[in-house]
């Protein structure tokens, strides 16, 4: 489903060149819940960000569903994160000013689609993720484990191929982790594919493919 | 989406109360300057009031005359001979009136002396101008024949001299100058470039009769025409007639120039000091006028791009977000945009009100006496679209440039 050959990616500054993806190769295919582990700073996270389609790679090509994605604009690259990828973020990224309701529309936002139908979505995405009574609260006024299920239920309002979580249990105690982990099956279990960046061996073992990476690359 | 934009909107306005409130506050000075001066150059160019058919008339104030050698140049306000021998007859017009500039006048009444503003006009000047007669009548051409001695007065005249109704004026006999006057008439307060007075006069109540032979001296003359379209015909024709006039001494002045102009002309023309050509130079002055504006508005928009860039910047999080879950460059620029635009019209609102107030206090203290001063639709219109083009821009180049923020950096909270 998602394919990366070769991709290499290096952060330049002034005076510092980083490298911190180097020649990796992977494919995740439809279906599969991946984990990706490695030390702070190895590239997990910025391996996510291409797969994800949120960098670009400095050398390589990345395929999705089989059609080439190096070429395609801004605009382009856009439209596809909109419709096939859905993001959680370890630090939850709620945006504190709106409802959740209000939040979990916002990819919503960006289709063709009447707000009726954006609303319902979006409920139903708070249902399935256990908190369809909590609509209009802020995310201020909600449990760590809470806002990030409403992180959950932001990433799959539109029905997303892919699931990215970046380290979603990072900032939840262990029970709350625990909960987002069994959330992140389940949608895994209905046909989600995910790909998760974790440093907790236990949940990454609850997953189907651990991929190790080491300094920028793959390490079987 | 536009609901969610405003909500987002005003979450992010009410979120930095002072911050919105410095906003609002150097948006809304900014406009208050420029509604002012808006509303201003509506009343005084704009048909209106006592002037209601200025779209129609030319008035011609100065003319200027040249030595044969061309090294003295005088300028100077038109005689009567001038208004009378050389403008009244031109063919194509509907009317010519003659009219005096306001000159200071004493009215005595008794022991107590009242300085006033007065003019000496004829009864065509009546019928260009509208003045709203509050009580008697106006000087017609019967009564410029016979010399009466009458006197019209404006309503904070009559009330100076007459306190009461306006109606008590009537038939009482005022002394200007030494000479005596019966009021005929009350005419409503007018501030217009050529209504300017406290009292008017027919001319022929002039104690002599030596203003009809001079070229020079200190009358205006108004030219209406029969339609708008007329006016750059008789502008043309006008400057022809300059040309022909034979100064009283043509060996000290040989060439005689003077241009009927529009209230926009006459006024380029005064402030410009343009006397030598047709072209008033009304044309630059408007495009100087607009440069100023625009300048005037570039300042503060230059301030509120800085301070809407670090609004915008608490918000990279925000918009790394939104362009994770697939919004465009182009998306989050307009919505930025939106919002900006939002707040610049709300300024403008409270700009409108904060307007109305000060030229309901302008008009209060008479600053310029009689003025009027409207806050008409044209004024609202305008002062929204200076809102509007203000909140474009100042919030377009923070809104291209956050919007171009790259989401990976963006959701770490860097630049």
């Amino acid at each position: 489903m998602i394919r990366l050959n070769k991709v290499s990616k290096t952060y330049r500054t002034d005076k510092v060149e980083t490298l911190a993806v180097k020649e990796v190769d992977l494919h995740v295919k439809k279906g599969e819940f991946v984990a990706m582990m490695g030390p702070s700073g190895c590239g997990k996270s910025t391996l996510l960000n291409l797969i994800g389609l949120l960098d670009r790679p400095g050398e390589g090509s990345i395929d999705v569903d089989g059609i080439p994605i190096t070429r395609y604009r801004d605009k382009q690259v856009a439209r596809l994160r909109n419709s096939s990828f859905g993001f959680i973020f370890q630090s939850f990224h709620l945006i504190p000013d709106l409802r959740v309701i209000d939040n979990v529309e916002l990819p919503l936002l960006y289709r063709a689609m009447p707000a009726t139908e954006r609303r319902r979505l979006a409920r139903e995405a708070l249902e399935k993720v256990g908190l369809g009574a909590r609509i209009d609260h802020f995310p201020n006024q909600l449990s760590g484990g809470q806002q990030q299920r409403v992180a959950i239920a932001r990433a799959i309002v539109g029905k997303p191929q892919v699931l990215l979580a970046d380290e979603p249990t990072g900032n939840l105690d262990s029970k709350m982790g625990a909960e987002v982990m069994d959330l992140l099956l389940k949608l895994n279990s209905e046909g989600t594919t995910v790909v998760m960046v974790t440093h907790d061996e236990h949940e990454a073992r609850r997953t189907s493919r651990i991929v190790r990476v080491f300094d920028g690359q793959l390490v079987a | 989406m536009l609901r969610n934009y405003l909500l987002t909107a005003w979450k992010v306005f009410m979120r930095r109360k002072l911050f919105t409130a410095i906003n609002l506050l150097c948006i809304v000075l900014t406009l208050v300057v420029l509604m002012v001066v808006t509303s201003l150059l509506e009343t005084a160019f704009r048909p209106s009031g006592v002037e209601g058919r200025s779209d129609r008339f030319l008035q011609i104030v100065m003319m200027r005359m040249d030595s044969p050698d061309g090294s003295r140049v005088s300028t100077t306000p038109l005689g009567y001979k001038m208004v009378e021998k050389y403008l009244k007859p031109m063919p194509g017009v509907e009317r010519v009136a003659a009219a005096t500039l306001p000159t200071g006048a004493a009215v005595y009444q008794g022991d107590r002396v009242s300085e006033v503003q007065m003019r000496r006009v004829d009864a065509d000047y009546w019928k260009i101008l509208d003045f709203t007669v509050l009580a008697g009548r106006l000087p017609n051409a019967a009564d410029d024949a016979a010399g009466r001695m009458i006197a019209i007065l404006n309503a904070s005249t009559a009330r100076r001299l007459f306190p009461g109704a306006p109606s008590l004026a009537l038939g009482q006999h005022i002394d200007i100058n030494g000479q005596n006057f019966e009021v005929a008439g009350v005419v409503e307060d007018a501030m217009h470039v050529n209504a300017f007075a406290d009292i008017w006069a027919p001319i022929s109540t002039f104690g002599s009769s030596d203003y009809r032979n001079q070229l020079t001296g200190m009358f205006t003359a108004m030219v209406l025409a029969e339609r708008g379209a007329d006016l750059p015909r008789i502008q043309r024709q006008v400057a022809q007639i300059a040309s022909t006039v034979v100064q009283d001494d043509p060996k000290q002045w040989k060439t005689t120039r003077f241009w009927a102009d529009t209230k926009l002309d006459l006024f380029a023309r005064l402030t410009m000091g343009n006397n030598e050509t047709i072209d008033s130079g009304a044309g630059k002055l408007l495009a100087l006028i607009a440069v100023a504006m625009l300048v005037f508005m570039l300042l503060p928009a230059l301030n509120l791009v800085n301070l809407n860039t670090g609004r915008i910047m608490e918000r990279r999080v925000e918009i790394g977000v939104r362009k994770a879950f697939g919004a465009t460059s182009s998306q989050l620029a307009l919505q930025l945009v939106v919002e900006n635009v939002l707040l610049c019209l709300a300024g403008g609102l409270l700009a409108l009100a904060a307007t109305a107030g000060m030229l309901a206090w302008l008009e209060h203290i008479q600053l310029i006496n009689y003025m009027r001063y409207d806050l008409n639709l044209a004024v609202f219109g305008w002062g929204m679209l200076i809102a509007t083009v203000f909140g474009l821009l100042s919030g377009v180049l923070p809104a291209w440039k956050m919007s171009r923020l790259d989401p990976v950096h963006a959701l770490k909270g860097a630049i």
